[in-house]
């Protein structure tokens, strides 16, 4: 029972993590319709950029990285997180603008096939010694190690304790209400309205005097904000820094787009459901059967859940018009 | 081969339907084509024509109904089945092979019955070469008819755009069909060329002994060529008969009011 | 991909006609002959020539044109997009390895080179490269049937999937046995399977040589050609272009479809053979990983999707020039994206699209068809 608990709060955190990188997958899929291959290592960028950001911070307000016992203030961790926010934000812009935005009316492979190469250039520019290096580095501590909450199951030798940390619990706090945020955004505003116009057709919208660059740059800009914000959150709850190459940096990108495309891509809901599926089937199967598989069960749901619902949990599947 | 009663029925389509979520696209639709006949399928945008088309050729699987050809069932079969079997059409927005040429968009409809396997291929057998050179020479055979002979080695997406409606033909024909669909033939046509279409569309029947179905909006063609016309609207067959019969249908005069009066095209 | 249409009018000829190899009846054999005689003239004459390091680049680059120019069915001839290629040839490596460590020990008591050029390791080599490769195409028929139902990008993602899960199931295999123990070895020695684990497969027989690898290059390229300028090339093009269109012509395309990953996987499954019997190489899981994958991508899409010359162009100059610029090493996949992502801007057909060298100079005129026929 405790293993179970245990294991539960993991999934959650971790689902909640998915959950926010999928849903950058799935809102460029939903307007462009094409795999962002880059957006994984924009949640690289969004890790490495809070450890360059708060190692500068800390450095500013004189407190001494190594050998730093107690995080400070809960201020530092939120300026780092902004900070990275919002230089993802500009990055996702550049990258949109330079290498998609050309390509608008380019077969969609081409655009997958550029994706790819952005994306190789954001990893290995980033493992450079001048950006962020090859080796891993190990993440400041900015939160505190605190457990919000313990239980005791059983009694006597057989005790065991589950504990819910800070961090979990922060992770999830701030996964949720950015989801919750995008939710309102994508069906509450006007901005939101566009995007689904766009999303449904690029042409009638236009043609509806719809910006189709500008509602595609926001979604950009938005889809790296959240990566971003998942990026941080990640070196929060792993603190030891993986370089930018890493191959658990493409396995995390790639399990994300397996939510998403579970889900249903392109569509919201089905991002934050897909992502925290994946989280459940992964978390428990690499508790209950082996964890050396824990990767391979996800491409096995994937493949099972395409092979029963092409379209995805909550997706529909299309006809294509002759 | 005019009369419809005496000619025995090639392609017997009964009351097949579909519909896409809660829209009734098509609904019991049923058609009697007989071998060598012309006939039309028209009706107002959105009526489902193509959808019919979609449905014969398998692209779409019917939810309902029964389709023969020549007594041998076709209902839930494949596309390249219903191809193989002897159904073949063109599309509307022409389908072409762009990047393959003239020659090959043709030679790769004949290969479907000029067979050679895998290792034939690789290893360039004699049986490999003789089945090339057949169908080389039967492709270069159905360019020499529609006088496409001398562009057969231009990429397909080079040519113009009534070549390329008349190489879709050609394409289609390549496949040895019994019965021929055209979908939509003379659009983008002017006068000339569908003056032209409409003989050659006579010609086709006759000489390769094919049964036409023919979706056109061009009024004027259709009531000119076709024994017999299918009207559809919203996906309901609303009329049946002889070009006469259809134009003095006051249903159908209905379904295409606002748009004029059919035969006036 | 109508952007591989080119501007001049000229077309990629396919059909009997004009082959740059002659090939008719008892010919049909002679490009392999051709292929053969030229493995066996590097063979002896490079290595003295040019020394080892450089016969090995030269060998890198033939293993890489065998993986390339298989990618390329898949990629460009069918238009499917796989990126787990390298998941293919590092099955086929390991289970080729596996074969000849394995039969070595048991028949020779020893997994040291047995017999010279053309001697009885060598045999029971090509014999274990052949059986890899069967194995990988079982694997690629298996990979190829999600491809029935998922559209490019879906399909990208399993392939890319695919890929990691054998690294991952590799990663657990158990410890190699010794030759010496390999007769007395426990089941719980033998599974799960004993080929290294996480650190690779170490101890393989180095078999492989300038004459092998260039052996198999020309038969994976005539195969390739022949493939691609007959009915069944044709057959996966239309593929490609028009899926629907290609139905209602009769193409099967679910049949096309997975006989190209089949027959891709099954080269690839040859070169990872000869990839994991390479002296100074010890295959191991990680080669499985995406990167390698999208170094073959990458020649595909330089060389043009379809066009094999120009694959084979794209993998010879992007195997060898790394080497030639090591001290840049950081440096090789920077240019390699920038390539990427500048030739989907300026060329996205790539080098060639989809036309072969010599095609290139044909003046666009047509001549009439009867030439063709004869």
């Amino acid at each position: 029972m405790s293993d179970f608990t245990q294991t539960l709060i993991t999934a959650i955190a971790i689902g909640s993590l998915y959950a926010l990188i999928a849903l950058g997958y799935t809102m460029v899929y939903g307007i462009l319709k094409f795999i962002n291959f880059a957006h994984s290592d924009i949640v690289v960028l969004g890790a490495w950029s809070s450890y360059t950001f708060s190692n500068w911070l800390l450095k500013l307000i004189g407190v001494e990285t190594k050998g730093m016992t107690t995080p400070p203030a809960i201020w530092v961790a939120v300026v780092v997180l902004v900070l990275s926010m919002a230089f993802c934000g500009v990055v996702g812009f550049t990258i949109e603008r330079l290498a998609y935005r050309p390509l608008r009316r380019a077969p969609r492979l081409n655009v997958l096939i550029t994706a790819i190469g952005v994306s190789l250039l954001l990893q290995n520019v980033g493992q450079l010694d001048q950006v962020f290096g090859a080796s891993p580095q190990k993440m400041p501590q900015l939160l505190p190690a605190a457990e919000l909450a313990s239980f005791t199951f059983g009694e006597g030798e057989s005790a065991r304790k589950v504990v819910i940390g800070l961090v979990d619990v922060m992770i999830f706090v701030t996964a949720s209400s950015l989801m919750l945020l995008m939710q309102y955004l994508v069906f509450h505003t006007k901005q939101g309205v566009a995007m689904r116009a766009v999303s449904y057709n690029t042409d009638t919208a236009a043609l509806m005097g719809i910006p189709v660059d500008r509602v595609v740059s926001i979604t950009f800009v938005l889809g790296s904000v959240l990566a971003a914000a998942a990026g941080f959150l990640y070196v929060m709850k792993y603190p030891s820094l993986n370089q930018p190459a890493h191959t658990i940096w493409v396995l995390l990108g790639l399990k994300a787009f397996v939510a998403a495309v579970i889900g249903g891509i392109g569509n919201v809901r089905g991002a934050v459901l897909g992502g925290f599926v994946i989280a459940f089937v992964e978390q428990f199967g690499a508790f209950y059967i082996s964890t050396n598989y824990r990767d391979v069960y996800v491409f096995v749901m994937l493949i099972l859940i395409l092979l029963v619902r092409p379209g995805g949990l909550l997706g529909v599947t299309t006809r294509e018009k002759v | 081969m005019n009369s419809t009663s005496a000619a025995k029925i090639l392609l017997d389509v009964n009351r097949i339907g579909i519909s896409f979520g809660g829209l009734k696209a098509v609904q019991e639709f049923s058609l009697h084509l007989p071998q060598g006949g012309l006939y039309g399928l028209i009706g107002p945008n959105g009526a489902g024509k193509t959808t019919v088309f979609n449905l014969l050729t398998g692209v779409y699987q019917a939810d309902t109904g029964a389709i023969q050809l020549s007594g041998g069932n076709l209902f839930g079969k494949k596309p390249h089945q219903i191809t193989a079997a002897g159904i073949a059409r063109t599309f509307q927005n022409i389908r072409l092979f762009p990047s393959l040429s003239v020659l090959d968009n043709v030679r790769l409809a004949g290969q479907l019955h000029n067979r050679h396997g895998l290792w034939h291929t690789v290893l360039r057998s004699r049986r490999y070469h003789t089945a090339e050179k057949n169908l080389c020479d039967k492709a270069s055979e159905l360019l020499e008819v529609f006088d496409l002979q001398d562009r057969a080695h231009e990429l397909a997406s080079n040519l113009s755009y009534g070549h390329q409606r008349k190489l879709e033909i050609i394409r289609a024909l390549a496949t040895d069909p019994s019965v021929l669909l055209l979908d939509e033939p003379a659009a983008g046509l002017n006068p000339q060329e569908k003056k032209l279409l409409a003989g050659s569309i006579r010609d086709i029947r006759d000489r390769f002994g094919v049964a036409v179905l023919l979706i056109e909006h061009d009024m004027g063609l259709v009531m000119d060529i076709c024994e017999r016309i299918v009207v559809l609207d919203h996906g309901i067959t609303i009329c049946e008969g002889t070009p006469k019969e259809v134009q003095n249908d006051p249903q159908v005069i209905t379904a295409y009011l606002g748009s004029g009066v059919p035969g006036e095209g | 991909m109508t952007q591989s249409a080119n501007r001049s009018g000229t077309v990629e000829r396919t059909g009997t006609a004009v082959l740059p190899w002659g090939a008719n009846g008892f010919f049909g054999m002679m490009p392999i002959i051709v292929g053969i005689g030229f493995a066996v003239l590097l063979h002896f004459v490079l290595p003295k020539s040019i020394g080892p390091y450089y016969s090995r680049i030269v060998t890198d680059v033939g293993i890489a044109i065998i993986l390339a120019v298989s990618l390329n069915i898949v990629n460009g001839l069918t238009g499917q997009f796989s990126i787990g290629h390298a998941g293919f040839m590092t099955l086929g490596g390991y289970v080729a390895a596996f074969v000849t460590y394995y039969v070595s020990s048991i028949l020779w008591e020893s997994t040291t080179r047995h017999g010279g050029f053309l001697g009885s390791g060598e045999w029971l080599f090509l014999f274990s490269c052949i059986i890899g490769g069967i194995v990988t195409a079982i694997a690629g028929y298996v990979v190829g049937l999600p491809s029935l139902r998922l559209r490019g990008d879906y399909l990208a993602i399993v392939t890319l999937g695919f890929g990691e899960i054998i690294r991952v199931i590799l990663q657990q295999t158990g410890k190699v046995i010794d030759p010496e123990a390999v007769k007395s070895a426990t089941w719980s020695q033998i599974i799960p399977p004993p080929v290294g684990g996480a650190v690779g497969f170490d101890g393989v027989p180095k078999y492989t040589n300038l004459f092998w690898v260039y052996t198999i290059m020309a038969i994976t390229l005539v195969v390739a050609y022949r493939l691609k300028s007959s009915s069944v090339g044709r057959a996966m093009i239309s593929v490609r272009e028009d899926e629907i269109a290609a139905q209602a012509m009769g193409v099967n395309i679910s049949r096309e479809k997975v006989r190209s990953f089949v027959i891709a996987a099954f080269f690839a499954g040859v070169g990872g053979g000869l990839y994991a019997h390479e002296p100074g190489v010890i295959i191991s899981p990680n080669d499985a990983g995406f990167q390698r994958s999208f170094d073959y991508v990458i020649m595909t899409v330089l060389g043009g999707r379809g066009s094999i010359s120009g694959v084979v162009i794209a993998a010879a100059i992007l195997t060898a020039l790394p080497e030639f610029l090591r001290d840049f090493a950081e440096y090789r996949l920077i240019v390699y994206a920038l390539l990427l992502i500048i030739m989907m801007l300026v060329r996205p057909q790539g080098l060639l699209g989809i036309h072969e060298i010599w095609n290139l100079r044909r003046k666009p005129k047509s001549p009439p068809i009867a030439e063709e026929v004869k």
